[in-house]
């Protein structure tokens, strides 16, 4: 595997831009569609899924010496549903406030295809510290993308960011549908491939006049 | 090349793994899935094992402190009180002696609206020393105000407004506390609230809601649910739960759209709009009504 030779720095940053869960990979498409309606959702997501994330990094890679490769699927799979449990068992006892905000997030990702892609993607082959670096990395890329949708569908939707009211006049009622989603994930990633495209020409036009 | 061939052919490239695998790696594997599994296993419960009494106690705090806010003008909020002999019968099974059991069944059978009530008369029929011991036995057995929408144990209480509270000051002489007690002078029913349960899309809803005495909902207060963010969540909002406020039970109907007598959904959340309104709400409703219709007699409790 080539990520084996890239610093922990560098397995960061590559969770947040070049393997960017939502806007690069277009794994947990879901989620982004599902809880980007407002900011504060989006927000939480994120959160939840960065602590989550690393936790199953790091277990996975604990473990795998010891998990036949043969069984590793339903391994991972207990191993994130066990978390999710856990998490979700101890917010409710110890941290209620904590648990009010976020504790329907948490149960949601059991399901999410990002944790359990870069369980079996990175974390089974590779060192503890290598692949907790890379949880915390998919896990900031995964809140930021969480944020930019849907800081633009709040703002848009319901003219409001996280709950206050900031522009008034008509919302694009559909920007805070399902639909809005769609347009909101999709114009997005155009844009980063856009960004991408040009950042790339610039590259190539400084490189021949040297 | 016949397809039969083609067949085998991708079968062997495939399942070369596969064919290799002999009776002992078989073993190997199913002893290191099961391991693995019982270890998780034993984990969740040890983390179960430790929280769900806090959970349960956390729970029940935030249910009572909801409670005090759904009739802010009722001075008091009880369960209610009886002796009947299916409670009789389970006190028994609780291990109290036979002669307290006698007199038990001696006493009348009629209402009480608060533990305190309950516990005085209790304690002028039997006495105070064997109330007091099996007080926490007596409370649970005779509490008649419970009821199991989908299986599940919920409760109901009466809310009352005193005609006048009288503040008793007693000083402990010798620790020179002040102690507080309050009576009510002439309590009057001025409605009642009721615990339920609704089947959403994704969990069970629990929630509270009061109603006045003519049976028409006051307020309603989410307790716990886990339907979707975003969609279903939006059942705890203010917006939706005024929708209820003033509905009679033929009204607690669920309409897809503007609506001035019945309950407008959430758009995307139909499903949690109905398990909230048709469900807990009206069912709830319906308990109360069924249960409590023309009050709880006057006279039929102390």
């Amino acid at each position: 595997m080539a990520h084996i030779h890239k610093s922990n720095w560098e397995l960061i940053k590559n969770g947040i831009f070049a393997e960017n869960t939502i806007f690069r990979m277009a794994i947990s498409l879901c989620p982004s569609i599902a809880v980007t309606n407002s900011l504060k959702n989006g927000f939480f997501m994120g959160v939840s899924v960065i602590f989550v994330q690393v936790m199953v990094n790091l277990t996975v890679s604990l473990i795998r010496n010891f998990v036949n490769p043969k069984i590793r699927i339903p391994i991972f799979m207990m191993v994130i549903a066990g978390y999710v449990s856990i998490i979700d068992m101890t917010m409710a006892a110890w941290a209620r406030p904590v648990y009010k905000q976020i504790g329907l997030y948490i149960q949601l990702i059991v399901a999410f295809a990002s944790i359990f892609a870069r369980a079996e993607v990175f974390a089974v082959k590779n060192k503890v510290v290598s692949s907790v670096c890379d949880g915390v990395g998919m896990g900031i890329g995964f809140l930021l993308a969480m944020i930019i949708i849907s800081f633009f569908r709040e703002l848009f939707g319901k003219g409001a960011l996280w709950g206050f009211p900031i522009v008034s006049g008509n919302p694009l009622l559909i920007m805070v549908l399902p639909a809005g989603g769609f347009f909101a994930v999709g114009l997005l990633m155009g844009f980063f491939n856009w960004v991408d495209m040009k950042l790339a020409e610039r590259k190539a036009a400084t490189e021949t006049t040297e | 090349m016949s397809l039969e061939d083609v067949h085998c052919k991708t079968e062997f490239s495939k399942g070369d793994a596969g064919a290799k695998m002999t009776a002992k790696d078989m073993l190997k594997i199913t002893v290191n899935l099961v391991v693995i599994y019982i270890i998780g296993g034993l984990i969740l419960a040890l983390v179960y094992a430790t929280t769900s009494p806090i959970m349960f106690k956390k729970g029940e705090e935030e249910k009572q402190a909801a409670l005090k806010t759904m009739m802010p003008e009722a001075d008091t909020i009880s369960a209610i009180y009886q002796i009947t002999d299916d409670s009789i019968k389970s006190v028994r099974n609780e291990g109290v002696p036979d002669d307290v059991i006698t007199q038990l069944k001696n006493l009348s059978k009629e209402w009480f609206i608060g533990k305190d009530k309950f516990l005085g008369f209790l304690q002028e029929k039997i006495g105070t020393e064997k109330s007091n011991q099996y007080e926490s036995i007596f409370l649970k057995s005779f509490k008649i105000s419970d009821w199991y929408p989908h299986k599940k144990h919920a409760e109901y209480y009466v809310a009352q407004k005193c005609a006048e509270v009288k503040v008793k000051k007693t000083t402990d002489e010798k620790t020179g506390e002040v102690k507080e007690e309050k009576e009510c002078i002439g309590p009057q029913d001025i409605g009642y609230i009721a615990e339920g349960f609704g089947k959403g899309y994704s969990s069970y809803i629990n929630l509270l809601v009061s109603v006045d005495k003519d049976f028409t909902v006051k307020k309603i207060s989410i307790l716990h649910h886990a339907e979707t963010p975003g969609l279903g969540d939006e059942i705890e909002k203010d917006y939706f739960l005024k929708r209820f406020e003033n509905k009679s039970v033929d009204n607690l109907v669920v309409v897809k759209g503007e609506t001035k007598d019945k309950v407008e959904a959430i758009s995307g959340a139909t499903i949690s709009s109905r398990a909230v309104t048709e469900d807990a709400v009206r069912n709830g409703v319906k308990m109360l009504k069924e249960k409590l219709s023309g009050g709880v007699k006057d006279g039929s409790h102390s």
